[in-house]
């Protein structure tokens, strides 16, 4: 994450992981392009796609990296959601396993990157809700247990998708806003710090005042 | 082959991209239309002779199989006709013990998603029956690999080639097991390694690309001399908008786990096939620099990921690529260590 000095461009990365077949590039397509395509091909090697938006006067780039999901391709995983600023975690809501997946990646996730990347679960297909096998509540519950965000989409009838992101850039950037006020809250405490030390070691709280900055 | 320059699919039956430029590969074919007719009265007057030296048959193949001979040499060369000689099982007695749902269900979801513009995919029936075959016979006599999304491209390039089920199998087989070993193991690390030998390669070959591909990757801490001493404003067009870059993974996992199947067109695929049968994994690390020599230029003009991106993407598209024989020579011409021994080296330096 970058931010100009006036702190209103911020370019957040978002990777989405989830198993295979569950509708990953499918949400992105919709979601960058507002395509559908139910032929599409299985994705192999990660892809990447820009959005642009506008959000409480920022202006964000939101860079979507999409994943390949079969289980195989897991061992990729820490290539693509290094330095990520938000992950989308998607299951199908017909597919139980696909849950069970889905809670892998936030156990690898919290404990790779710990509370410094924002969540959203999604559970994809809401279309096909006759065939559900996932409970919406349960899905709801694990979400908010592991500080998540839950969404239901249908990338195939355009359902939810802008929400669920719009959310996700909103934790994110509520997340970047209270990084940079607790790091200048950091810097303010050093200062003053250094202020009421100045006179036992200065040489050495000089140095360690430059460390932070 | 049928001379297809007017046709919208190429003679696999794979649709041409859209802004298909038909002139100049008019031009290419007519040419390689003779280059073909000539390698195939050479093979013919050699026949039996070409096998009995190593260099003549490396020659041979490294300047293309004659299409009708592809299945027979393929088998022969890779070792797959020793490996089926010597197997305890033949491949209809394999394809029996098809049983595990989980793997049955994994494939057949990727059955309509293999070259779905494939004309002789989507028309021909017996083609998917085939592909489902060969891969699901692969996966339960390979319990350790079973079924690897990639495999579904590799086995339909090969079912075009060699129009045979189990000759299909079992260079599948010899390319799971032999060329390109833990590839498609679930902690794919020959594929890990792989990424990082030609990460070095590319350092070694093409600094420039190298350099401008990981000042992309991480401007903030990496950005090179060169671009410091670019003007301040590009400086800061970099800071500020770009701390994303692109893993080697991201432009080329394709490139090794599918051996270029979905990512070069189909006969400059084939070309490559046959010698990488013939010479083995060491052959992909050849042509991944060849292309990015070829696209230079446009890596370096890329000013972020989206661009970078792009420019890996329609490689396919470039006449120079299409044109196979000409390609299959500069990526021959290639000066330097690449031998079956370096590449080893470098692989023993990044094993994971």
């Amino acid at each position: 994450m970058a931010s100009t000095a006036n702190g209103e461009s911020f370019n957040f990365k978002v990777v989405l992981l989830g198993e295979g077949c569950v509708g990953k590039t499918s949400l992105v397509l919709r979601y960058v392009e507002d395509k559908f395509n139910a032929k599409h091909i299985s994705t192999i090697q990660a892809s990447f796609l820009n959005k642009k938006i506008n959000l409480d006067d920022n202006r964000i780039n939101l860079a979507i990296w999409d994943t390949a999901g079969q289980e195989k391709f897991h061992a990729l995983g820490p290539i693509y959601y290094r330095s990520s600023n938000g992950a989308v975690l998607v299951y199908d809501i017909t597919d139980e396993d696909s849950f069970q997946k889905v809670k892998c990646w936030v156990k690898e996730l919290r404990k790779m990157l710990g509370v410094e990347i924002s969540l959203v679960i999604v559970g994809n297909k809401s279309d096909l809700e006759k065939d559900r096998h996932v409970s919406l509540e349960e899905a709801k519950e694990y979400a908010e247990k592991v500080k998540a965000l839950h969404f239901q989409t249908s990338a195939k009838q355009n359902e939810g998708v802008e929400e669920m992101f719009l959310a996700l850039t909103q934790k994110m950037l509520d997340d970047a806003k209270k990084k940079t006020a607790q790091e200048q809250l950091l810097i303010g405490q050093n200062s003053q710090r250094t202020v009421t030390v100045v006179d036992d070691e200065v040489e050495s709280t000089t140095r360690s005042c430059c460390g932070s900055n | 082959m049928a001379k297809s320059s007017y046709s919208k699919v190429d003679e696999y039956g794979f649709e041409r991209p859209e802004n298909f430029n038909y002139e100049s590969y008019d031009a290419f074919m007519s040419e390689y239309m003779g280059i073909l007719t000539r390698r195939a009265q050479r093979w013919n007057a050699l026949e039996r002779g070409i096998f009995k030296s190593p260099s003549i048959l490396k020659r041979f193949i490294r300047k293309g199989i004659p299409i009708d001979r592809r299945r027979d040499v393929w088998m022969r060369i890779s070792g797959a006709d020793n490996m089926k000689q010597n197997s305890p099982y033949t491949y209809a007695y394999m394809k029996k013990q098809i049983h595990n749902k989980s793997i049955i269900e994994t494939i057949k979801i990727d059955l309509p998603r293999t070259f779905p513009d494939n004309i002789f995919f989507i028309s021909n029936e017996t083609l998917p029956d085939m592909l489902f075959g060969v891969l699901a016979t692969f996966a339960h006599q390979n319990k350790e690999v079973g079924y690897c999304q990639g495999l579904n491209y590799i086995a339909g390039l090969l079912l075009l080639a060699t129009k045979d089920e189990e000759t299909s199998f079992w260079l599948l087989k010899t390319i799971v097991d032999q060329i390109l070993p833990q590839y498609y193991i679930s902690t794919m690390t020959g594929l890990l390694t792989d990424l990082d030998v030609l990460d070095d390669l590319i350092y070694k070959y093409e600094p420039v690309v190298s350099r401008h591909i990981k000042a992309i990757e991480v401007p903030s801490l990496g950005v090179s001399k060169d671009l410091l001493t670019d003007t301040l404003e590009t400086i800061s067009y970099w800071l500020i908008l770009f701390d994303i870059g692109m893993p080697w993974a991201m432009g080329t996992t394709k490139w090794f786990i599918c051996i270029f199947a979905e990512v070069l067109p189909t006969e400059t695929v084939y070309r490559i096939w046959d010698c990488l049968f013939y010479e083995g994994s060491k052959v992909i690390f050849r042509v991944a620099i060849a292309l990015i020599r070829l696209h230079k230029q446009d890596i370096l003009k890329a000013r972020e990921l989206g661009e970078l991106m792009m420019c890996f993407k329609v490689m396919r598209n470039n006449e120079a690529v299409i044109d196979c024989h000409q390609f299959m020579k500069d990526v021959f011409k290639l000066s330097g260590n690449l031998s079956k021994n370096s590449i080893q080296k470098l692989r023993e330096k990044y094993k994971k």
